[in-house]
C-alpha cells in the first residue's frame, strides 16, 4: 500500500499541471457548496432562533386547536392550566431540558382608537402573554445568530393593561404620531355619507368601551390607548382598554395590520371575562434544539399518561414559512452539489483516462512483474482519490478563509420574514458535519470517476500493454 | 557496510539437468483486422536450467510472441506450457501474476522502468511484490545496486540515467528476488554496442554467479556469441537447436 501511495502521489507530482486543474475542479466545487451550505445554515438558525425566541420550540394546545382553533380560540382554552404546566415542569426528563415555559392566550377582536382626535377600528389577531417570560425567551441564541440583546422594556409584568401593536395596525388606527413612528401618512378624514355602516360600528364600539370602561382616559399621557372588542367564551361582547406602549414591526404586512401584543391578564380578562381563566397554548422553550424530538415524545407520553386531551406542536409546523426557506435553501444546495459532483465526475475521468493511456507501458510493465489486476485497480483508484481530498482539502480550507473574512466584514442583510438588517455570515466553520460531508462527497466522487479508467488499465492485456508505445 | 549476503543466490537451485520451460506443440495466432496471422506454429522444445540460451530469428519470426509465453504474460491458443514445473495453463490470473512474481524476471529492450521511483525503488518494487521482509528487502536491494555497480546512483530516477545504466537497473530488477528465469527481449537493442557489450558481461557474471536460466530474445551477434543454447526460429517454426559456443 505504501509503495501504490508512493507512487500515486508521484505521478500526481509528476503531471502537475493537469493535476493542479483537476484538483482547482474539485477545489471550486468545495468552495461553492461549502459556502452556500454555510450561508444556508445560518439562514436556517437565523430563522430558528427568531422563531424559537418568538414563541418557543413546542406549544402545547388543546385537541382541535391547531386545524380550527384559528375561528374561535376562546372554545379550545386549556382548563386548569396551572396544573398542567407543574407537571411538565416536574417531569424528570422535561425540567431539564426546559429554558422557559410560558402561558399564551390566541384571541381575535375588534381594535378602535375613539381618542377623539381620531375614530377608527380594524379587526385584530391578539396574543396574550407574559411579559417577563417573552423578555427570557428572546435572549436565547443557542446558534449565536442573533443581533446583541436588548432588554424590552415596552411590556412589564407589573402594567397589566399595557401591550404593543403592530406598526401596520399603529398607522390603521391612527396612532403613529402618538407612538412616534416614522412613515405614517395621516389618515382621511371620515366621510359619514359613504361609510355609513362603519362609522355605526365605531359608535357602537365606542359606546360599549364608554360603559365597561368609563369615558375616563386613564392611560400614561405619552402613551395612547385603545379599545379591544372581543366576544368571550360565553358568547357575549367584551370589552378592555390597551395601553399602547409602542409599535412592533412584523415581517408579514397581514400580520402587520392585525398584530396586538397584551399581558395575558389582560386577554384572559377579555376573553373569559370573570369564568374561569384559561389559556389556548403553553410555550416550551428548550435549551438545546436538538432536544426537540424527546421533549416532543415526552410530552405526548404524559398526556397520554394522565389522560389529557392535550396536543403538541413544534415551531416548524406553527411557521411554516421557515420550513418552505429550509426546503428551498436545501434544494438550491443539492442542485449545486450534483452540478459541482458532476464536474468533478469529468474532470477526474479525463484525468485519469490521460493517466492511464500514457503509462499504459508501464503498466505491462509492472503486471509482467507479477502485479495483480486489483493492485493496477488499485493504483489509479488511489491518484483519483488523492486528487479528490487534496483538492476537497484545498476547497474547505479556501471555503474557511473566505468564510471568516465575510464574518469580519461587517456585512448585513435582511433576512426573508425579518423586518431588521441582521449580520451576513457564512456559517462554515461552525458546521462540522457540512464540512466533513462535503469533503466526503467530493473526495468519493473522484474515487469513483477514477474507478472507471482505473478498470479499463487493469484489464489491458499484458503484451498489448507492453506494445503500447 | 555493503550487505553481506550474495543477492543473486536464489534458494534451493534445481539440478543443472532439469528442464526450466517445456513448450508441446505451442502455436499462437493473432487476429489483424480480419486476417488471422500465425505467430508461432506448433513449437515444442525444452530449455534446461542454468542456460544462457537465445531465440534468434528475424523480424516478425515469432521470438517476442514465444518469449511473452514463456513468461506466462500471453497464453498460447493451443498446446502446453510449463515453466518451472507449473503447468501455467491451470492457473487463473492471479495464480498466474503471483507466479511471475516469485519465478520470472523480464529485461525489457526500453528497459521499463517505473519512472516516478528511483532506481533503489525500481529495483526493491519486485521484493514488495513478494512480502519480503524490510530489512531482508533493503538488504538485497543494496547488494543488487552494488552487484550491478549503481549504488552511487541509487536514488536517482530513470530520466536521471544514462541508457546502459538503466538497463543495469533493469538486470538488477530482474535479479533481485532470485527468479527461476530471466526473460530479455533484446535487452541490447536500444544501447551503443560498448554500452551493449558491457551490459552483456555484467548479465553473463550475474548468471554465472546466480545459475539464473536467461533465455534471450535477439539479433545479436555478441550477445549469441555468449549464448549455452540457440534457438532459431523463422516464420514461427523452430528451425534449429545448438549449443552455444560459449558453452
Amino acid at each position: 500500500m505504501n509503495m501504490l501511495l508512493k507512487i500515486a502521489f508521484r505521478n500526481l507530482l509528476r503531471n502537475l499541471r493537469r493535476s493542479t486543474m483537476t484538483g482547482s475542479a474539485v477545489a471550486a466545487g468545495a468552495l461553492a457548496m461549502l459556502l452556500f451550505g454555510g450561508f444556508a445554515s445560518y439562514i436556517f438558525a437565523g430563522l430558528e432562533t427568531n422563531n424559537v425566541q418568538r414563541i418557543g420550540h413546542l406549544t402545547v394546545f388543546r385537541d382541535g386547536y391547531f386545524l380550527l382553533g384559528a375561528g374561535n380560540p376562546a372554545a379550545y382554552g386549556i382548563d386548569h392550566y396551572q396544573d398542567v404546566m407543574t407537571l411538565i415542569g416536574h417531569d424528570p426528563v422535561l425540567g431539564p431540558m426546559i429554558n422557559v415555559m410560558t402561558p399564551t392566550q390566541s384571541l381575535v377582536g375588534i381594535a378602535g382608537n375613539f381618542s377623539g382626535e381620531v375614530e377608527a377600528s380594524k379587526t385584530f389577531l391578539g396574543v396574550g402573554l407574559i411579559p417577563s417570560d417573552r423578555e427570557r425567551m428572546r435572549q436565547w441564541d443557542e446558534f449565536g445568530a442573533s443581533r446583541n440583546f436588548v432588554a424590552d422594556t415596552r411590556m412589564s409584568d407589573s402594567e397589566p393593561a399595557r401591550g404593543l401593536i403592530g406598526v401596520g395596525l399603529a398607522r390603521v388606527l391612527g396612532l403613529c404620531a402618538p407612538l412616534g413612528l416614522p412613515g405614517c401618512p395621516r389618515l382621511p378624514a371620515a366621510d359619514a355619507s359613504s361609510a355609513p355602516a362603519a362609522s355605526a360600528v365605531h359608535q357602537d364600539i365606542a359606546d360599549l368601551a364608554a360603559h365597561d370602561l368609563g369615558g375616563d382616559r386613564a392611560g400614561s399621557k405619552q402613551m395612547p390607548e385603545i379599545d379591544l372588542l372581543a366576544a368571550t367564551s360565553g358568547g357575549a361582547p367584551n370589552v378592555v382598554r390597551l395601553t399602547v406602549s409602542g409599535g412592533e414591526p412584523q415581517g408579514v404586512k397581514e400580520l402587520d395590520e392585525n398584530y396586538v401584543a397584551m399581558p395575558l391578564s389582560l386577554a384572559q380578562q377579555l376573553v373569559y371575562g370573570r369564568g374561569e381563566h384559561k389559556i389556548t397554548g403553553i410555550e416550551l422553550q428548550l435549551r438545546r434544539s436538538e432536544d426537540l424530538p424527546a421533549a416532543r415524545a415526552r410530552l405526548a407520553a404524559l398526556f397520554s399518561q394522565h389522560h389529557l386531551n392535550l396536543d403538541v406542536r413544534d415551531f416548524g409546523e406553527l411557521t411554516p414559512f421557515y420550513g418552505q426557506v429550509v426546503k428551498m435553501f436545501s434544494s438550491i444546495f443539492l442542485f449545486i452539489a450534483l452540478v459541482m459532483g458532476v464536474i468533478v465526475l469529468f474532470a477526474v475521468v479525463n484525468t485519469m483516462t490521460m493517466n492511464v493511456m500514457e503509462r499504459t507501458n508501464e503498466i505491462g510493465t509492472i503486471r509482467a512483474m507479477g502485479v495483480r489486476r486489483s493492485a493496477i485497480r488499485s493504483q489509479f483508484t488511489i491518484e483519483g482519490s488523492l486528487i479528490g481530498a487534496i483538492g476537497a482539502t484545498t476547497g474547505a480550507v479556501l471555503a474557511l478563509l473566505v468564510a471568516a473574512l465575510i464574518n469580519h466584514a461587517g456585512l448585513t442583510w435582511i433576512p426573508p420574514g425579518n423586518v431588521n438588517e441582521v449580520p451576513l455570515r457564512l456559517d462554515v466553520a461552525g458546521r462540522p458535519l457540512l464540512v466533513i460531508g462535503a469533503w466526503f462527497g467530493l473526495a468519493l466522487v473522484a474515487t469513483v470517476a477514477a474507478l472507471l479508467p482505473a478498470n479499463r488499465a487493469a484489464q489491458l492485456p499484458v503484451v498489448d500493454a507492453l506494445r503500447h508505445v | 557496510m555493503m550487505a553481506t549476503v550474495d543477492p543473486t543466490t536464489r534458494q534451493a537451485a534445481p539440478a543443472a539437468t532439469a528442464t526450466v520451460v517445456r513448450l508441446d506443440r505451442v502455436a499462437k495466432t493473432y487476429r489483424s483486422g480480419a486476417v488471422d496471422v500465425p505467430a508461432v506454429k506448433g513449437i515444442s522444445l525444452q530449455i534446461p536450467y542454468h542456460r544462457f540460451s537465445v531465440v534468434i530469428g528475424a523480424s516478425g519470426s515469432g521470438k517476442t510472441t514465444l518469449l511473452n509465453i514463456i513468461g506466462c504474460i500471453d497464453s498460447p491458443g493451443s498446446g502446453t506450457v510449463e515453466v518451472c514445473e507449473q503447468k501455467v495453463g491451470e492457473l487463473g490470473d492471479e495464480a498466474l501474476s503471483d507466479f511471475r512474481a516469485r519465478n520470472i524476471g523480464f529485461i525489457f529492450q526500453t528497459f521499463s522502468l517505473v519512472p516516478v521511483l528511483s532506481a533503489y525503488e525500481n529495483v526493491e518494487y519486485p521484493l514488495l511484490l513478494v512480502k519480503m521482509p524490510a530489512a531482508e528487502r533493503r538488504e538485497r536491494t543494496l547488494a543488487m545496486l552494488e552487484a550491478v555497480g549503481l549504488t552511487a546512483h541509487a536514488r536517482r530516477r530513470p530520466n536521471e540515467l544514462s541508457g546502459g545504466q538503466r538497463q543495469r537497473v533493469a538486470i538488477a530488477r530482474a535479479l533481485v528476488k532470485g527468479p527461476q528465469v530471466v526473460l530479455a527481449d533484446e535487452p541490447t537493442a536500444n544501447l551503443d554496442s560498448a554500452t551493449g557489450a558491457s551490459i552483456i558481461e555484467l548479465m553473463r557474471r550475474v548468471q554465472e554467479q546466480s545459475r539464473t536460466t536467461f533465455i534471450f530474445a535477439t539479433h545479436d551477434p555478441q550477445l549469441m556469441s555468449h549464448a549455452d543454447e540457440i534457438y532459431s526460429i523463422r516464420d514461427g517454426e523452430l528451425i534449429d537447436h545448438r549449443h552455444g559456443g560459449a558453452r
